[in-house]
């Protein structure tokens, strides 16, 4: 019997024989990441495995990021005190540190050159699925675990089952990886994955840039999934290369691998898609929505603030004027996407059409920071991840969830909007020119 | 706590599917409310009167899904506090049952129909056994990993570290 992505990985982190799902294995672990909102448990449960002995030695220090990126910035001293300390630990043990603005952790691990394919890599985030978009294992754990990684490098896992997601065709113009997620949101419904790996595979992945990828691995937190793996290709080694990260060691599965589930999307035929009624799993096609108003556009997050998503408003928006009694706002993903969106004059075009542009960070995602707070009535629409009742502050408001290509057109018009309906709507990354400028 | 954590004897005390422990275990939306604040009320949206009902080595019994979404480890110090001996469920969410284990809770997933509220339950975490002797209920679950019991009986993952910090299992 072959092994699927994940029970490679984890067999290699942990010692090589071959393990199967539900086997318990303690496994190294290539990289770890503590965010703020997080930290201030990790730092106590770090004290607490350190018995009070600040000497005991932290060896992993050097392979762990700090990342100061939830409360970007800090919304209250406790938050503020929480950033001191984090900067201090770092500086003390050695520890990769990325300040407030600089991005989300998410966003800078992979551009930091962190990891590489078949890395082994844990963050205090759902979130960290996010990896899988470069062929590693990337699983969100807390603070307990992420100390034990930090003092010896290591951890117990528990191999999951893999859900093999062959996604055949190309995805259509206009609609993203966002789409297809929401998609299979709408089919499983959240947690649908539970304990479980996604292993997308098929055309449509093979034909995604990398930032789209990203988000595909992305967004499987949604559906409760352990991790989200796609398989590596020379886009990826080109990626990581320019990146600086280490040599890729390309993990694929066994033609005779055991999965619990295989599910088949035909791409082709997908519209794009939003999340609605707080629900991440109540999906409807966009084209189904008709006349909804909107007050708030939203386009950032660990799911769609990067280079690409920005370039896709950008092309809807530019020239043009969003509509009256739209409030925008973009937030992206890290600094570095920033500053080749300022490059390509894309923070310039966003600001003429009447969006705001706010610093790097997780921005608008969630209220923690108070400086997206919605009022009674207001309907939003935007690119993150959750729209859990509350979420920004306010539970008698509504969020949608959709793509940034159906927040730009729906900024635009000031309605629920499918972008292919749009100018520039259908616009898609061209292959192989300048993808990886830094 | 029972003396053997392998072998527990306790009240079953029930909830639903799908419960989000960090809406209805943790301080997550009570800003500044302890861990104590939250033990007197955990659950009590979902199952009034819980936490006034649960004494020292019941066992929460849940449905599918206990702790989903959940990733705070509050969720687990708080279910310490009220002394819970274990949790029985259908499923669990991967970051509570990561959570448990790491804080010395042990967590069964086993079929719990038939099992109703105030039962007496027996759990037999090294030969996985559930027993509700009053319903005639006796189920084999796979037994938890030896791994997985040697942070348990250490206490939870941080003690068994400083025990073994090189992860090596006598």
């Amino acid at each position: 019997m072959g092994s699927t992505i994940a029970e490679k990985i984890l067999g290699a982190h942990a010692g090589g024989s071959p393990v199967k799902a539900g086997d318990v294995v303690v496994a190294s672990v290539d990289f770890a990441m503590v965010h703020d909102a997080r930290a201030a448990n990790a730092l106590k449960m770090m004290a607490k495995l350190r018995g009070g002995h600040d000497d005991v030695a932290l060896p992993f220090a050097a392979r762990t990021a700090f990342v100061l990126d939830h409360y970007s910035p800090p919304p209250n001293m406790e938050a503020a005190n929480t950033h001191v300390a984090m900067r201090a630990f770092a500086d003390a043990h050695g520890a990769i540190l990325y300040d407030v603005g600089d991005g989300i952790c998410h966003q800078v691990l992979p551009e930091g050159g962190h990891l590489t394919c078949g890395d082994l890599v844990v963050g205090t985030d759902t979130h960290s699925t996010t990896y899988g978009a470069f062929n590693a294992l990337g699983t969100g754990v807390e603070g307990t675990d992420v100390s034990a990684v930090m003092m010896t490098g290591k951890l117990w896992f528990r191999v999951p089952e893999t859900i093999r997601v062959e996604l055949k065709g190309r995805l259509a113009p206009g609609v993203w990886a966002k789409d297809v997620t929401l998609a299979m949101l709408g089919r499983l419904g959240a947690e649908g994955a539970n304990y479980r790996v996604l292993e997308y595979c098929g055309g449509a992945v093979a034909a995604m840039e990398i930032d789209d990828r990203m988000t595909l691995a992305n967004h499987a937190a949604e559906l409760g999934a352990k991790a989200a793996i796609l398989d590596a290709d020379e886009r990826t080694f080109a990626w990581l290369k320019a990146h600086g990260a280490r040599a890729p060691k390309p993990v694929r599965a066994d033609a005779d691998a055991r999965y619990v589930e295989r599910i088949d999307i035909d791409a082709s035929t997908l519209p794009p898609q939003v999340a609605h009624n707080h629900r991440i799993d109540d999906v409807v096609g966009v084209p189904e929505v008709k006349g909804r108003k909107i007050g708030i556009a939203l386009i950032g997050t660990c799911t769609n603030g990067r280079l690409d998503d920005i370039r896709q408003a950008v092309a809807i928006l530019k020239g043009k004027r969003i509509a009256k009694g739209v409030r925008m706002i973009v937030t992206p993903a890290s600094r570095q996407v920033y500053l080749a969106a300022a490059r390509e004059g894309l923070i310039e075009a966003l600001t003429a059409a009447g969006a705001s542009v706010e610093a790097a960070g997780c921005g608008t995602c969630v209220s923690i920071t108070g400086h997206l707070i919605t009022g009674d009535g207001e309907v939003v629409i935007s690119s993150a991840n959750r729209n859990f009742k509350g979420r920004l502050g306010n539970p008698g408001s509504e969020i949608w969830i959709g793509s940034a290509a159906t927040v730009a057109a729906s900024a635009l018009t000031g309605y629920i909007t499918d972008p292919r309906t749009v100018e520039g709507g259908e616009w898609r990354p061209e292959t192989g020119t300048d993808r990886n400028r830094r | 706590m029972n003396d053997n954590i392998m072998n527990i004897r306790g009240r079953a005390h029930l909830l639903g599917d799908g419960v989000n422990t960090d809406i209805h275990c943790s301080s997550k939306y009570l800003p500044g409310r302890d861990n104590a604040y939250v033990a007197q009320h955990a659950f009590e949206q979902v199952a009034p009167g819980f936490a006034s009902r649960f004494k020292p080595g019941d066992v929460i019994v849940a449905g599918r899904n206990f702790g989903i979404n959940s990733s705070r480890e509050q969720t687990v110090q708080v279910m310490r506090l009220m002394s819970a001996a274990a949790v029985v469920a259908s499923s669990f969410g991967r970051q509570f049952f990561r959570n448990a284990i790491n804080n010395g809770l042990p967590v069964v997933e086993c079929d719990i129909s038939g099992i109703a509220e105030g039962d007496a339950i027996e759990i037999d975490l090294a030969a996985g056994l559930v027993t509700v002797v009053g319903r005639g209920i006796s189920r084999e679950v796979p037994p938890l990993p030896r791994e997985v019991q040697a942070i348990l009986a250490a206490g939870g993952l941080i003690p068994f570290l400083q025990r073994h910090p090189d992860w090596k299992l006598a």
